[in-house]
């Protein structure tokens, strides 16, 4: 299948304007960073086109592959009429469903904060209430969207909140010690500590 | 214009004698220069404010030339907690609070000034215009990404000095990530011992003993155009004898890291969250040698960081 076409297909994928044999095709190419990489770009452009700050799921590939997997009968069936007509609709159904599970929408503040975010906004001192056992500054507890996966939550939290704080600072420090502009860095890291 | 531009020259020359001519306005790569020799050669010393999503900071900046031409600097936020830190060309000598413990071993790399030739392939660079910054005139300079890749990046730099006064961070859509903007500036006054001395609240960076490791397990797939490996950094951690791993990337203004570490039984979703201009991302990759946590941490646009985390591959030869 050519890039074109695949991309075609994936476009169309999530315009929801495929069938199941289109479908199965981008999913068994999706296997390919580049064409996850793709698929993760529309979903981004389409998010911004509709307006919606939408988080870019990669894993739904692996949803949607999932939710085919449990209809086997759909493909090897048949033609027949009626049931042709079903089954796109199951299929889709199922992409629906994988789609509102890997994407979600971010919370108000986020929103809120990008609407602050405009140039020469109000000035940006919302005070941010501590969140229980603070993992960053400034790092609103809530920001943090874990995906829907095996695992209970709070063992998928544990090791975002144990190893992301010290990757955030040691990527700051490190990208201060090689700055030009050195107040730049040393500024980002500095506002990632202690408020 | 001309007249101006000479009268200011002139200026310059009597407050600075040894002050190079300007570039002309229009010349970017000429005030880059000029910018990357006012950091090397001029001593300052100001106060500056930084604000992001969610954070707002004043900080002051005490900046020396020495005899030697060696660069000594300290910096200090100015409101809440009191962040510190003292350098000497560009290395740190001591930090205040939480990160000096977590430093890693890593020999700091040299200072990488900003080239205009490095640039100019992924970005557009534009002189827009004039502006005042900390009652100082100042040209504005805009460097504008040729792809969705990275941010735009708008530069105020002080007309005498060639100080950068102001820089804003800006999305594709043109939204502010981050600002940071000098409120006053003072280049002629001499800097004292006393400014330049770290309060005891700095603690002396003592590189940790961390043992490294020698072969590179971990390579890039794919990477944004003009993107290429700083700086590889392996470590076993001393506890659980796992290999960590960290690749620095950059585009000659714009930086990303990469973390991955082996997950030992954990099952950690993946994950993502935006500091102001930085995003964090982090997403499990299971590989023939076991499942790794891939962490992307930068000043980049998230779905850039995405893609580059679905891209980490282990190295074929070895294995974790």
């Amino acid at each position: 299948m050519s890039r074109e076409a695949l991309q075609e297909s994936l476009s169309a994928l999530l315009d929801n304007e495929t069938d199941e044999l289109e479908l199965r095709r981008v999913l068994a190419a999706s296997g390919e960073g580049e064409v996850r990489a793709t698929w993760a770009r529309y979903q981004v452009a389409r998010a911004v086109m509709h307006k919606e700050l939408l988080e870019p799921r990669l894993d739904l590939a692996a949803a949607v592959s999932a939710a085919l997997a449990d209809e086997p009968a759909l493909v090897s069936r048949k033609p027949g009429l009626p049931w042709r007509g079903l089954g796109r609709l199951a299929v889709a159904a199922s992409v629906t469903v994988a789609v509102l599970a890997g994407v979600r929408v971010y919370n108000q503040d986020d929103l809120a904060t990008s609407q602050l975010a405009q140039r020469d906004a109000q000035p940006l001192l919302q005070a941010r209430p501590l969140q229980g056992p603070a993992v960053l500054a400034g790092y609103p507890a809530t920001g943090v969207v874990a995906a829907p996966g095996q695992g209970s939550a709070a063992v998928q939290q544990h090791w975002q909140q144990q190893h992301l704080p010290a990757y955030v600072r040691q990527h700051a420090q490190q990208a201060a010690f090689i700055g030009t502009q050195s107040a730049l860095p040393y500024a980002r890291a500095a506002s990632l500590e202690g408020r | 214009m001309r007249r101006f531009s000479l009268v200011v020259a002139l200026l310059a020359g009597l407050a600075l004698p040894v002050q190079a001519d300007q570039p002309a306005d229009g010349d970017v790569a000429g005030w880059l220069a000029r910018m990357a020799a006012a950091e090397r050669g001029q001593s300052y010393q100001g106060t500056f404010v930084y604000e992001r999503n969610g954070s707002f900071s004043s900080h002051g900046i005490w900046h020396r030339v020495e005899a030697g031409g060696q660069v000594r600097e300290r910096l200090l936020q100015l409101d809440g907690p009191a962040q510190e830190v003292l350098r000497i060309d560009g290395r740190p000598q001591c930090v205040s609070g939480a990160p000096a413990e977590q430093l890693v071993a890593a020999a700091p790399l040299a200072m990488r000034p900003l080239a205009a030739a490095q640039l100019a392939g992924h970005y557009q660079l534009r002189h827009v215009g004039e502006s005042r910054v900390a009652g100082r005139r100042a040209v504005v300079l805009l460097m504008l990404p040729r792809d969705r890749h990275r941010y735009g990046f708008e530069l105020h730099l002080d007309r005498l000095t060639g100080l950068p006064l102001k820089s804003l961070l800006l999305s594709e859509q043109g939204q502010l990530l981050e600002r940071l903007q000098f409120t006053q500036l003072d280049t002629l006054t001499p800097l004292g011992e006393q400014a330049l001395s770290p309060s005891v609240a700095c603690l002396p960076i003592v590189a940790t003993a961390a043992a490294p490791v020698a072969t590179r397990r971990w390579h890039a797939g794919w990477l944004p155009a003009g993107f290429s490996l700083l700086a590889t950094h392996e470590r076993r951690d001393p506890d659980s004898g796992v290999v960590l791993s960290w690749l620095l990337f950059a585009d000659g203004l714009a930086r990303f890291s990469v973390f991955i570490d082996p997950l030992q039984g954990e099952a950690p979703a993946a994950a993502r969250t935006q500091l102001g201009p930085t995003v964090v991302l982090s997403r499990p990759m299971p590989t023939a040698a076991g499942e790794f946590m891939v962490t992307v941490v930068g000043e980049i646009p998230p779905g850039t960081a995405e893609r580059v985390a679905l891209a980490m591959q282990p190295a074929q030869e070895s294995r974790p």
